[in-house]
């Protein structure tokens, strides 16, 4: 089946990789989003399984600390949010580091196990460009917040002309510029990833044995660090730029 | 359409933005921001916290202890030195004390010798007065006496020097 969302490879009808399944329809939703997007989406049915894990290891992780560490548990509960309080406070500094640490570190997780849904056979949610489209609206709200609270709404209507009033146009091209790249390039390493994955599975045929496993594990594991990581760096640092203190 | 369905087919676009899906995300992130806040990022935190505090004030009590332990040290060695130099006033006062009473003694000796010289010299001189006025009065008895032999018979010169040799004889034997 042929339908508008489906890519096509290798000869027609042999290799196709199909956008995210509508996997509860939302009739009701069908005057406001249209019919086809009245729905939740895999990715989103995806995102409630990694929840319920974040939740789940959230909640393992956190409770009953001790103030000496006994458990190789509490170790790691505290490297993990030094890890984020560190990171947040070396990219943004210190003032940002109490109200940052917990978005970004949420963000991470949230981000990296969502690359890795693959892997029990769910849809990856950041292979939607809705959800990484989403993620990239709150960095672009935060962006808005931090200018308009650190220049002034008066030094956020300037900064468009500045340093030239002729570089307006590209000043609100950059607005939008940095988060819709942010989102792509999130969404477009995923989605290639499960795109190569396909093929050497289509490729490969019944001899699929050891090469993808050894390939997942790059197109997994390893780029769903980096992208995650690179995610979470690109938020903080159009964030620290907005900042017009800084 | 409706109901629960998981069919293949019946997807979404692949480069789709969905309203729906957006708005759940969104709901979605903010849930995990709250459980990792809540469950992890605040606990963990809490806990740093406290930890901190509990190592500040254990070094700050360490380093009470060690200023009060310095201060009773200067305490104590000041007061070792203070009794020491003490000691030394004791002691020079003792030996100063001692010189003078040495002196004293001697002195006292000294006086006492010298009274008692005086005394002894006052006393041979009261004896030989007493000697001499002795004596004095003895020749005078003797001059009587002997004028009394002289007159009593006429001398010759044997007789004289014989009644000299009887003289000093009789002065010999008083």
């Amino acid at each position: 089946m042929i339908t508008p969302g489906t890519m096509l490879l290798a000869e027609e009808g042999t290799f196709t990789v199909e956008g995210p399944l509508r996997s509860i329809p939302l009739p009701f939703l069908n005057d406001i989003f249209g019919e086809e997007n009245a729905c939740i989406a895999e990715s989103v049915v995806s995102q409630w399984v990694v929840m319920i894990i974040l939740a789940v290891v959230f909640f393992v992780l956190g409770r009953n600390l001790k103030l000496k560490p006994e458990s190789k548990r509490q170790i790691l509960a505290e490297w993990i949010v030094g890890f984020f309080s560190g990171y947040v406070e070396t990219s943004m500094g210190t003032r940002y580091k109490k109200s940052y640490a917990p978005y970004i570190g949420a963000l991470f997780c949230f981000c990296i196990l969502s690359c890795l849904m693959g892997l029990l056979g769910l849809r990856n949610p950041t292979a939607d460009v809705s959800v990484t489209g989403s993620w990239a609206l709150i960095t672009f709200t935060l962006v808005l917040y931090t200018k308009i609270k650190t220049g002034g709404f008066k030094g956020y209507m300037k900064s468009f002309i500045e340093p030239m009033p002729f570089m307006l146009p590209f000043n609100i091209i950059g607005d939008f510029a940095n988060p819709i790249s942010q989102a792509m390039r999130l969404f477009g390493n995923n989605l290639s990833g499960i795109v190569i994955g396909g093929l050497i599975y289509y490729a490969l045929g019944s001899f699929a044995i050891a090469v993808p496993a050894v390939l997942s594990l790059y197109f997994d594991l390893f780029s769903a660090v980096i992208q995650s990581y690179i995610f979470v760096t690109l938020t903080m640092s159009y964030v620290i730029m907005a900042d017009a203190d800084a | 359409m409706g109901g629960f369905t998981l069919l293949a087919g019946d997807t979404l676009q692949l480069v789709n933005i969905n309203p729906s899906t957006i708005i759940f995300t969104l709901i979605n992130t903010l849930i995990i921001l709250l459980l990792y806040k809540f469950f992890l990022h605040k606990p963990v935190m809490k806990i740093l916290e406290e930890r901190k505090q509990k190592i500040g004030d254990e070094m700050k009590a360490a380093e009470d202890a060690q200023a009060e332990a310095e201060a009773l040290k200067a305490e104590y060695s000041a007061k070792l030195k203070e009794s020491q130099e003490e000691a030394a006033q004791i002691v020079s006062a003792a030996v100063k004390r001692a010189g003078e009473r040495e002196n004293q003694i001697i002195a006292e000796a000294q006086q006492e010798a010298a009274k008692m010289k005086q005394k002894a010299e006052e006393s041979i001189e009261l004896e030989k007065k007493k000697a001499i006025n002795e004596i004095k009065d003895q020749i005078s008895d003797i001059v009587i006496m002997a004028s009394e032999k002289v007159c009593e018979k006429e001398i010759s010169k044997s007789d004289n020097e014989a009644l000299i040799n009887k003289f000093i004889a009789e002065v010999g034997n008083e």
